[in-house]
């Protein structure tokens, strides 16, 4: 979704248009929720996460100055939510992706559908700095400057945590099954 | 592993779609929560310009987060409060708005209730006008509207069969407003005032040039609205740029909530997305492309939604799912069936009772919802248990049930037999005793659909009903956080406690551990020494939040038992139902674990079978049978499987069991293998041990023996409800005991075999479906068929028809079977 649309929203809920947040919230609502789901795995928390972000969405417009894409800005909210809710609820995040993970079974082989199943299984365990990473990257197709910027870290690092989360995963799923 | 497949993986990864009611939850959160915002912001700027007052104002520069700590724990009330001010906003659209004359013009009329967040997000480029709807708070706006609506500009592209379709879904959201009675529907969307302004003048930067003569708010002021805009945003930047010191303190604030600052200038010189967004805010009177783009929408959105569907008639399918179902998160005890013991290895079996009927409100429910229940959600004592018989019934209380023993050939298996064995509460005459109860309720994210909160409303106030009016009753809640939402009261003020429930909205997550907590302290407070002393607790039995521990959760409720105060859960909802806990629970609290699926099972749990619910005649009530090895070779027990004690525990007072209330009935099903019927026998007898074992029993039971006669022998173990030893009944069970399963028609001359009674064929038949519904080995070739015939044979009189529906039940599973 090109932010720039969206901008005159965004200036208009930072004066204080209650009508123009709101709809930016529901705008932005989905993209959050994706964000959270991928990040736990669980419907439920994904929905507790995206609330959280929403009513930091509300006291935080005003810290948005437009020097990076809205969505970017969004993104490093809810992951911040989100690392803070399961801080908070003294909880990881699902393991048991059977039933989190549904894969779309008509586009996959059975044993490609349970060789992804169990990949994900095993981003979800992957150390918070690598997973983020990871899902920023991979998964939302940003560069890893903008990642970096997203997670306030060096580039290298970035670099560094999707090397490393990569080695983890292929040494558990690259040797034995050349995938894609 | 390369990027491409990680990315497909992630890709892939289906992402459940937005829940509508979350998103407005959550958006009517964050709506509330940003206005509250901008007040304090207006109060602190109101506070002067002094460089006193200023320098007092930038003294708090983390007062965000702080504000967030306290609103993780004040978060439901918030939400209360918002929906509360909502339905107050939504209510004045009723009052105030001439509604006759909205409606005929289909656009607006049409979207109150919750259909108003539906219409937005999917069809709203296709619906003609809302500002008319939306702007009626404003007098000028107000004005304009009806002129407006006369000749909407969409009108024309709104065919009349998207109309109808979209004002039948209005109306199917009005029934289920109607059968759920209340709550869910009046999912109140803010009417927000200045709404039409925005929607205006984006429309009016959007047509100005194709359509001038719709145009009725002026673009100067539009124009004059976006130069205060800028102002108001240069003010903010120079206000920003002039305290770093804020910024770089938000920056790293240690609470997480992190915002981009200032600081960042090399990276937003290289992103491509940071400069268009740069681009625009230096030109903010640039067309925006999202408000215009959409050239076959004559009006055009007011605000660009995600991916908006433009689709003049959409298909049927899609409306609104009903409301949001998780899949295949219930979570059940394990355990397996039962089988066969050889009884000289193991005469002695020792069960705990259980009256709980959980069981078959869930399969009852998965059978309507076709499909079969799944197999560790049944558990057949439950089931059985499900239906009242006919016991007798003890005089005294002191001596609390009397058993019933009835012994009948196993319809399913030539030549083994099956006992059973009831007991039937004494039933509470005169004076009912007095109640203390705390409601404890789950309100959290997750109770958010009709099955749900609105029917845990209903229930409670079913239960109201049976109640008298002065036993006093509290209501605590739970969601993100725990609070009490009535204070003790007594019964007669019923409109008091109906208020607090109507009042009571789902959201949040479940902090159910801290929920427990409070609704204890508040028993304890109102303690009641002649009285019953419980707490009812209503949950999809999600408890993620504070004490999550299941075994703490049960240690604590058992230590609560103790000072007198009980716990009964009642469970609803599905897909995330959390059966195993709310078992735990009931069982360590001296409680009932129902489940209640709908409005009827209320009734038969809270207002028929209350007084068994609510008032206590016997605790740790414990079942020993002994077999005479002499007569009996095998012996299982259907059902039970999580009831299981020791033989040494039977015994021991310190070990808890099931409780029984007032009138509650147990049933327990034996199927045994008597000695002689080799062909039914599971196991062959043991070459070696066999003379050794068996000597001693034959001597004792030799034909002139005072057992000959007797099959087993059973002793049941209780407490009165106040006492801490415990009590034995026992009962031989002999040949006597022996029926015809058959119903027998017999002439007074005929010397025919006495029938069992209609209770004891309908009890097998139901130990018959849990069976099947398992797929137990046991079974052999018996069919529902058979179960439908001989429930059909033991209905009896079934004055409240739940024996009828159990056979309408087995007559449902018996099409899904074929089906799979």
């Amino acid at each position: 979704m090109p932010d720039a649309e969206n901008t005159e929203l965004i200036k208009r809920a930072q004066t204080g248009d209650a009508a123009a947040f709101e709809a930016l919230a529901n705008q932005y609502y989905r993209v959050m929720f994706k964000m959270a789901f991928k990040w736990c795995g669980d419907r439920t928390a994904a929905e507790d996460i995206t609330q959280e972000a929403c009513i930091k969405l509300a006291r935080g417009m005003d810290s948005f100055r437009h020097d990076s894409a809205f969505t970017s800005w969004l993104y490093r909210l809810v992951i911040n939510t989100a690392k803070d809710w399961f801080k908070s609820q003294n909880r990881h995040p699902a393991t048991d992706m059977e039933q989190a993970a549904n894969i779309k079974a008509e586009e996959s082989a059975p044993d490609d559908k349970i060789l992804m199943q169990q990949v994900w299984a095993q981003i979800q365990t992957l150390p918070e700095g690598e997973k983020e990473a990871l899902l920023l990257v991979v998964g939302e197709g940003l560069s890893h400057k903008e990642a970096a910027q997203i997670l306030e870290v060096k580039e290298s690092t970035v670099s560094w945590r999707i090397h490393e989360a990569r080695k983890k995963l292929e040494s558990l799923f690259g040797k034995e099954k050349k995938y894609g | 592993m390369d990027e491409s497949a990680l990315k497909k993986i992630m890709d892939d990864i289906e992402v459940p779609p937005v829940d509508e009611n979350a998103q407005k939850r959550a958006v009517n959160l964050a709506v509330a929560e940003f206005k509250a915002h901008q007040n304090e912001k207006s109060q602190k700027s109101a506070q002067g310009t002094s460089f006193l007052s200023r320098l007092i104002g930038r003294s708090t520069p983390d007062r965000g987060s702080k504000d967030m700590k306290m609103n993780k724990k004040g978060l439901i009330f918030g939400g209360v409060a918002a929906t509360a001010l909502a339905l107050l906003l939504v209510n004045g659209n009723f009052s105030e708005n001439n509604i006759a004359e909205r409606l005929p013009t289909g656009g607006g009329g049409v979207n109150n209730f919750s259909s108003i967040a539906e219409n937005r997000t999917y069809s709203i480029a296709s619906l003609p006008d809302f500002s008319g709807f939306f702007g009626k708070d404003e007098n000028k706006q107000a004005a304009v509207a009806p002129a407006e609506l006369t000749t909407p500009p969409g009108t024309a592209e709104a065919s009349p069969a998207y109309v109808q379709a979209v004002e039948e879904a209005n109306e199917e959201d009005m029934e289920r407003a109607i059968i759920s009675s209340n709550s869910t529907i009046p999912v109140p969307i803010e009417a927000p005032s200045d709404r039409l302004q925005l929607a205006q003048e984006s429309r009016a930067d959007a047509e100005q040039p194709k359509a001038p003569t719709s145009d009725q708010y002026p673009a100067a002021r539009a124009k004059t609205d976006e130069g205060m805009a800028v102002a108001e945003l240069k003010k903010s930047q120079a206000e920003g740029s002039s305290a770093p010191a804020q910024n770089s303190a938000t920056d790293t604030n240690a609470k997480g909530f992190y915002f981009p600052s200032l600081k960042n200038k090399t990276a937003k010189e290289t992103t491509p997305r940071a400069e268009m967004a740069d681009k625009d805010m230096s030109a903010p009177a640039a067309t925006t492309p999202g408000y215009a783009g959409q050239s076959n929408v004559i009006y055009p959105e007011p605000y660009p939604y995600p991916q908006p569907v433009p689709v003049p008639v959409p298909p049927p399918d899609y409306y609104p799912r009903p409301y949001y179902q998780e899949q295949g998160r219930d979570r059940f005890p394990e355990y397996k069936p039962n089988s066969f013991k050889v009884a000289q290895e193991e005469p002695v079996s020792t069960f705990s009772s259980d009256v709980d009927t959980a069981s078959y409100s869930f399969m009852r429910r998965e059978l309507n919802n076709g499909r079969l229940p799944p197999a560790q959600s049944v558990r057949i004592e439950e089931m059985v248990n499900y239906f009242h018989y006919n016991y007798p019934v003890p005089e005294s209380r002191e001596e609390p049930f009397q058993p019933t023993v009835t012994i009948v050939d196993s319809p399913w298996t030539q030549g083994r037999k099956l006992m059973q064995i009831g007991i039937k509460g004494y039933e509470i005459t005169g004076e009912k005793p007095h109640s203390n109860l705390v409601f404890l309720l789950d309100v959290s994210g997750s109770m958010d659909s009709p099955d749900k909160l609105p029917l845990l409303k209903n229930s409670m106030k079913l239960l109201l009903d049976s109640l008298q009016p002065d036993d006093t009753v509290s209501i605590v809640v739970y969601a993100g956080a725990a609070g009490t939402v009535l204070a003790p009261t007594k019964v007669s003020e019923r409109s008091t406690i109906y208020n607090a429930l109507d009042n009571l909205q789902a959201g949040g997550s479940t902090a159910g551990g801290a929920g427990i907590e409070l609704a204890y302290n508040l028993a304890e407070q109102n303690f009641n020494k002649e009285a019953v002393n419980r707490v009812i607790l209503a949950t999809d039995g999600d408890f993620n939040v504070g004490i999550t521990n299941r075994d703490q959760l049960k240690d604590y409720v058992a230590k609560k038992r103790e000072t007198g105060i009980f716990l009964s859960v009642l469970g609803f909802g599905q897909g995330n139902y959390n059966d195993d806990l709310m078992q735990a629970l009931a069982q360590n609290g001296n409680g009932v674990a129902a489940y209640i699926d709908t409005l009827s099972e209320a009734r038969k749990v809270l207002l028929d079978e209350a007084s068994s619910t609510l008032f206590p005649i016997a605790k740790d009530v414990k079942f020993q049978i002994e077999f005479n090895t002499a007569k009996i070779a095998e012996y299982r027990l259907i059902g039970y499987e999580t009831r299981h004690l020791n033989r040494e525990d039977f015994n021991n007072d310190k070990v808890d069991a099931g409780d029984m209330g007032a009138g509650h009935t147990v049933t327990a099903i034996y199927e045994f293998v008597p000695v002689g019927s080799a062909s039914a026998r599971t196991v062959d007898d043991l070459r070696y041990a066999q003379k050794d074992a068996a000597k001693p029993a034959i001597e004792e039971t030799a034909s002139d023996s005072p057992f000959a006669n007797e099959y087993a022998f059973l002793k049941i173990r209780y407490k009165l409800p106040n006492e801490n030893t415990s009590h034995l009944i026992t009962r031989p069970v002999t040949a006597a005991d022996q029926r015809a399963l058959q119903k027998i028609e017999c002439g007074p001359a005929d010397s025919c075999p006495a029938s069992a009674s209609d209770d004891t064929r309908f009890a097998v038949a139901v130990a018959a479906f849990g069976q099947i519904l398992r797929g137990e080995v046991n079974m052999a070739d018996y069919t529902l068929d058979n179960v439908i015939a001989l429930a059909q044979d033991g209905k009896g009189a079934d004055e409240f028809g739940y024996r009828t529906e159990f056979i309408n039940l087995v007559r449902l599973a018996k099409a899904f079977e074929h089906r799979q």
